[in-house]
């Protein structure tokens, strides 16, 4: 199984999580590598604005002498979005349904972040 | 002439304040103009002129501190810097000071002890006044202003400049107009924008009576220390991917930071740049397209561009063109910089005038930003021609 494979069934796994609408994970200077979109919006652009958010805002709170982020979270009315890095090289990004509850998101997430630093 | 210290405004005056005249530093409520009268004083007088400070709201030893917050140190002008205390006698305090004016609610009081200044000075200098409101406060304002008249027959006697502070309080309709108008042979207007999504503050000459005027108005930031500094709130730098944009953005910045990962930028370059009186904040944009949404959303607000190129690769040189479209800054100033000058391959500015097929009137100018060489040259450039602007 190639990489990408691989990591396309990583991100069939967060799938089964109900209340994932759509994911993704990108390089950390956001490049493509693997989407399960659903036709929900451009795969290219959405990873590429999230590696913006996440490396952002590792720069604001390091500017600060804070700790990395564990996540960025976006929320709006029609559910949330979550930036997660997965090792230095890559991070997974998430659109979840509006009603989700963040604990078993999060959880399925840092699993799958750790997958595809082993991966890569 | 005695220069002002102030970036840009001796320019506007055709060198300074001539000896015998006066200026006045008019700033509208809220903004802190105070610091004009200052920076012109340390300026004269680390220039090795002297220079008179006449202190009507502040203890004179605060004073020095204030200086020195900006780091102007009084006490190494070697007795240059001289000090009026009219402060001291309001509160009934002692005053260490050669010049002490007795009754500081009395005009006749302080016209004494200014003239009585101006006669024993042993060459011609200039008298900054700390706050000319406060007198008007503490004398009245038409006492204040029939005295305005005798200094200024004195100081034009003795070849000494004066300098005013002076807040545009809600005095009578006259007395604003005849400040604005009448007392000065120049007059310098000092405010606030608001309303604006930029919240900043100008500087602008109102009246000069020695030299045509220059209707420009500059804006300006006080640094502590450091002083006043023309400012450029923001200045975009963009071009294609790997052009040299980040190196660019640090090379030309006293402090910097950027957001890149695996050697890209990813969100922004920022960075700060103080030099020879002009201060501006540098925002340098991705560069590879997925980004484009950043480089339109940095671009906003912005009153000048580089545009960065990486003088080797010409198939990139469109993308470069498309870039200045995308920020959507047409009419705004421009200077193209053709880095990477120091790679055998690289083409001239004139070579990259041809490919790009740009008029003769835009800049175009070589640099190598990894060493920073003609960093400096297009950054003066380009803030010239967002002076000239305004
Ligand atoms: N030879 C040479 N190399 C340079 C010069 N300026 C920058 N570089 C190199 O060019 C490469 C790209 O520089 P960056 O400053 O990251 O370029 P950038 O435009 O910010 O790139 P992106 O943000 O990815 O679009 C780096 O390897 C730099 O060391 C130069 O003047 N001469
Ligand atoms: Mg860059």
């Amino acid at each position: 199984m190639s990489t990408s494979e691989m990591l396309g069934k990583v991100l069939a796994g967060l799938g089964k999580v109900g209340e994932i609408e759509a994911s993704a994970i990108s390089t950390r200077d956001g490049l493509l590598m693997n989407a399960d979109m659903h036709a929900a919006g451009d795969p290219e652009t959405f990873v590429a604005m999230s590696a913006t958010m996440l490396g952002a805002a590792e720069t604001a709170t390091s500017e600060l002498g804070k700790s990395v982020p564990n996540r960025v979270i976006v929320e709006t009315d029609d559910g949330k979005l979550i930036c997660m890095g997965a090792g230095p090289k890559a991070l997974v990004v998430v659109m979840t349904a509006p009603d989700a509850g963040l604990g078993l998101v999060l959880v399925e997430m840092a699993k799958a972040a750790e997958k595809i630093e082993r991966l890569i | 002439m005695i220069e002002t210290g102030i970036p840009k405004l001796d320019g506007y005056l055709h060198g300074g304040v001539p000896e015998g005249r006066s200026l006045v530093y008019y700033t509208y409520p809220g903004v802190a103009g105070d610091v004009f009268g200052m920076q012109t004083i340390c300026h004269a007088t680390s220039n090795g002129i002297l220079g008179v400070y006449v202190a009507s709201s502040t203890d004179p030893q605060m004073i020095r501190d204030q200086f020195s917050e900006f780091g102007w140190a009084t006490e190494d002008y070697n007795g240059r810097f001289i000090v009026v205390d009219a402060f001291s006698g309001l509160i009934g305090a002692d005053s260490q000071e050669r010049y002490v004016v007795s009754d500081p609610e009395d005009v006749n009081s302080l016209t004494q002890c200014i003239k009585k200044v101006m006669e024993e000075m042993s060459e011609p200098g200039i008298i900054v006044f700390e706050s000319l409101s406060t007198i008007m406060d503490l004398c009245g304002e038409s006492e204040t202003l029939d005295a305005l008249e005798e200094w200024s027959q004195y100081a034009m006697l003795y070849d000494h400049a004066l300098v005013y502070n002076f807040t545009a309080w809600p005095y009578s309709e006259e007395t604003l107009l005849h400040v604005k108008e009448n007392v000065c042979n120049s007059v310098i207007s000092v405010g606030g924008i608001t309303g604006d999504v930029i919240f900043g503050q100008y500087f602008g000459v109102l009246k000069v009576d020695w030299t045509d005027i220059a209707r420009k108005s500059t804006l300006f930031k006080v640094l502590k220390p450091g002083g006043i500094r023309a400012y450029i709130p923001k200045i975009l730098v963009t071009g294609p991917f790997d052009a040299g944009k980040s190196t660019f953005v640090h090379a030309l910045s006293n402090r910097a930071i950027s957001v890149d990962r695996l050697g890209t930028t990813i969100a922004l370059d920022h960075g700060h740049v103080d030099r020879k009186g002009f201060a501006a904040d540098i925002f340098g944009t991705p560069g590879q397209e997925r980004f484009d949404p950043i480089v339109k959303l940095l671009s906003g607000e912005a009153m000048g561009i580089f545009l960065l190129l990486d003088s080797t690769n010409t198939t990139d040189f469109k993308r470069g063109k498309r870039m200045l479209e995308i920020t959507e800054s047409f009419g705004l100033p421009v200077v193209i910089v053709a880095n990477k000058q120091d790679m055998s391959e690289a083409l001239t500015p004139e070579e990259i005038r041809r490919e790009l097929d740009m008029p003769a009137n835009v800049q175009i100018m070589p640099a190598v930003a990894a060493t920073g060489e003609g960093v400096f040259e297009a950054f003066e450039t380009l803030v010239d021609m967002v002076m000239e602007v305004d």
